[in-house]
């Protein structure tokens, strides 16, 4: 029977479509190519619709598309298609996303007279299309394909202006921070074919399955003369250097930020939909082979824990408006890790999703205020726009409110499971957990200020430039991608109400019950007894209310604004962090964070780079022309025997006649 | 007869003849003659020891020598020819232009 899951590779293929129409014939369509793109998310988004739909039916897919190499040595590498409630839920997401920002580029880029528009959409269509592959890959090969097309197009894209200094350097320094993560990704995913002999993600047969068989002894792997748990934890760790670089997780975060330079439109997909979700979304893919190794999750919960509150620091003191949406998201995605790492498996996609809605919205409303402030981006040159573009204002405020945590928007709901599984789990006992639980709550009240005091700094107090006086407007096509995300993050947080469950016992934890069924190795139960079994998550049998940790985090978080308030909810606010001296100078300049990786590359692997090439230099081709240089050397002069002149020829024929046959002669024994 | 010792004196010395010729020779013809007196004591060779064993393949050999040796003077002759075009003399030490 065919059904709808069998329209699930058109999912992906539609924006690859939109993405040949652009480019190539682009330059001939009405808005540059824009309505391919639009047609093409916009069919995707219906077909994502119907795969949630048919999952919610109970129904999942699974099956190989094409087999690319065979029989090396009985490892296939293939594409297929996983459909499970996990990939499902990241369709719709994206999809809605891409498609909305499509929607939203009319406005920002075609009715600001951008040039290049094909080139753009061209971007769009690919950047959509090599997330969506991702997100259905049913290997970890296959992931690791698509990751890379996503870090290409984030690449092509963010340099889009490339014509200023900026965004090329940008450009640039993103493709090469992912790329130096994107490295472990790769030596961990050839180790998980040399340790596992497959790369799926879902079956009994899938690298996650074998990996918890050979823990329990009921089969045994290659691990390279490890101790099994020690092998899958270092092969995880590999592979969490892709999740760290494209995640944008300390140390490898600084890509993000300088990212600004791409188009808002851009900016809303890569953080909120695409490029940064889809490290995330890879440890929740496999996240049964991380369950199992209580070392990676606690790496993965700490590295979390600490850039949420890391970044959240530094987005309090900058100037311009979208680079505290990047600190934010850096700070939210950190959030994501520390419930993966903390066991909450369930937090961490339920954060991924209010996320995506309010991030993407917050970039969107960004985009908004910047044309309207005619390209300057500088809050302090902003102020008391809410009364000239209440749309914006409105939508905005729902995203700073679902972003800094407010009961009841989407990421009150998100950010409290994240903290309170954590919590949870870390009072069993674990220190590491409770560590990265304080940084995380910490981060909470930074939040809340950062967030508000942009909100405050944006559309409250006077104008204090002439541009914020007098913006320019906005059109539907800005506006109604605000709308639909704008009641996304008030209600998306509806869908897992898990503290009101606890308390009032009604059963609406729908993510939770959503992420039950699918593949048996795949679900939220599996992830339970796995988290039970290895890393002794829960295993004390703790029972914690939710509502002391809620009200707490809830809290700190209205603290936050309630300090943003005071200090820039007023006509005229002054710049408040210069109180800090020295530290917003640390703060404004990122800890130096740039500067120290510069200074690693040019201090220490510059040198090594140096030495190694004077090795190559000297020693591997000093071998290679010293052998040269010998046969050249003596042939110089042994061609000197070569006189030209005949009758040394016949010379040297008639002696050697001679002594061959005195040779002869003394072996036959002629004079004796 | 004849004793076959007699005709191997013969050719041998022909043949040291030959040789000397062409280790002290520089003109390109008298290098000519003497690679045909070598040639013709190899010749002498065969015909005696075809005449000592009363068979006449040494001397049907022979004749094949001698066409061999035409042919080997007609090449010889061209390469002198060109010789004395290029060099303006038949001096074999001359032409040592093609070496390294």
């Amino acid at each position: 029977m065919v059904g709808i899951l069998d329209f699930a590779p058109a999912i992906v293929l539609l924006p690859f479509v939109s993405f040949l129409v652009a480019l190539s014939v682009g330059d001939h369509l009405p808005k540059g190519g824009a309505l391919a793109g639009v047609a093409a998310t916009a069919g995707s988004l219906v077909l994502a619709v119907g795969t949630v739909l048919a999952v919610a039916g109970g129904r999942t897919y699974d099956a190989t598309i094409y087999t690319w190499a065979e029989g090396l040595e009985a490892v296939d590498l293939t594409f297929g298609v996983l459909i499970d409630p996990l990939s499902a839920m990241m369709l719709l997401i994206v999809t809605l996303v891409a498609f909305l920002v499509h929607v939203f580029s009319l406005g920002y880029m075609n009715d600001e007279g951008e040039t290049g528009l094909p080139r753009y959409y061209a971007g769009l269509g690919l950047f959509s299309a090599s997330m969506l592959g991702f997100v259905v890959a049913d290997n970890l090969l296959m992931a690791f394909m698509f990751f890379e097309l996503v870090g290409l197009c984030s690449y092509l894209l963010i340099g889009f202006h490339f014509r200023e200094p900026g965004p090329p350097s940008a450009a640039k320094k993103a493709f090469l921070v992912t790329r130096f993560g994107d490295y472990f990704f790769l030596v961990g995913v050839v180790a998980v074919f040399g340790t596992f002999g497959t790369a799926a993600f879902a079956g009994s047969e899938s690298f996650p399955a074998l990996a918890e068989a050979a823990l329990r002894g009921e089969t045994t792997v290659n691990t390279f003369g490890f101790a099994p748990g020690t092998w899958f934890t270092i092969v995880g760790l590999l592979i969490l250097g892709g999740v760290i670089g494209k995640s944008a997780q300390y140390p490898l975060h600084t890509w993000l930020p300088d990212a600004m330079e791409g188009p808002t439109p851009v900016s809303a997909l890569i953080h909120a939909a695409t490029m940064v979700a889809a490290g995330v979304y890879l440890v929740a893919r496999m996240y049964g082979f991380y369950a199992i190794s209580p070392t990676a999750l606690a790496i993965i919960a700490f590295v979390g824990g600490f850039t949420a509150l890391f970044a959240a620091t530094m987005g309090l003191v900058k100037r311009e408006i979208k680079q505290v949406l990047a600190y934010s998201t850096i700070s939210q995605y950190g959030y994501m890790m520390l419930a993966l790492g903390g066991g909450g498996y369930v937090a961490a996609t339920f954060h991924l999703m209010t996320h995506a809605f309010f991030k993407a919205l917050l970039f969107l409303g960004a985009g908004s205020v910047i044309i309207a402030m005619h390209h300057n981006e500088d809050m302090w040159d902003m102020g008391g726009l809410r009364s000239k573009m209440p749309v914006t204002y409105y939508t905005f405020l729902s995203g700073s409110l679902a972003l800094a945590g407010i009961f009841p928007f989407a990421g009150f709901w998100s950010k409290d499971e994240v903290l309170y599984e954590t919590l949870l789990h870390g009072l069993d006992g674990d220190p590491i957990l409770l560590a990265a639980y304080a940084m995380g709550l910490i981060a909470v009240f930074f939040t809340g200020l950062y967030t508000f005091r942009m909100v405050f700094l944006t559309f409250h107090g006077d104008p204090r430039s002439s541009t914020a006086e007098d913006p320019h407007g906005v059109r539907w096509n800005v506006k109604f991608p605000l709308v639909v995300l704008g009641v996304l993050a008030a209600v998306a947080g509806l869908v897992n109400m898990v503290p009101v469950k606890k308390v009032t016992g009604l059963e609406i934890d729908y993510l939770h019950k959503w992420l039950e069924h699918g593949y048996a190795g795949l679900t939220v139960e599996h992830y339970g007894t796995l988290l039970h079994d290895f890393p002794h998550y829960g295993s004390a049998g703790l029972e914690l209310s939710p509502l002391l940790p809620g009200a707490v985090s809830l809290g700190l978080a209205l603290a936050g604004a309630v300090v943003a308030h005071r200090l820039y909810n007023v006509p005229d606010p002054a710049e408040h962090t210069d109180r800090l001296g020295e530290i917003k100078t640390v703060l404004y300049n990122n800890y130096y964070q740039d500067e120290y990786q510069v200074w690693i590359a040019n201090g220490l692997t510059r040198p090594l780079a140096r030495a190694a090439n004077k090795f190559d230099g000297g020693i591997v081709d000093g071998v290679v022309n010293g052998v040269s240089g010998v046969s050249l050397f003596t042939g110089t002069r042994i061609r000197r025997i070569q006189t030209g002149v005949v009758s040394n020829y016949a010379v040297l024929l008639t002696l050697g006649l001679t002594a061959l046959i005195l040779a002869f002669g003394l072996v036959g024994g002629w004079f004796v | 007869m004849v004793p076959p010792e007699y005709y191997l004196f013969l050719s041998a010395a022909m043949f040291c003849i030959g040789l000397f010729g062409i280790l002290t020779r520089r003109n390109a013809l008298l290098f000519l003659m003497s690679v045909e007196l070598m040639l013709n004591a190899a010749n002498i060779n065969l015909v005696a020891f075809s005449l000592v064993w009363g068979n006449v393949t040494g001397q049907t050999f022979g004749l094949f020598t001698m066409a061999l040796a035409a042919a080997e003077v007609a090449i010889g002759i061209g390469i002198i020819l060109v010789l004395y075009r290029n060099f303006d003399g038949v001096d074999v030490t001359d032409a040592t232009t093609m070496r390294w």
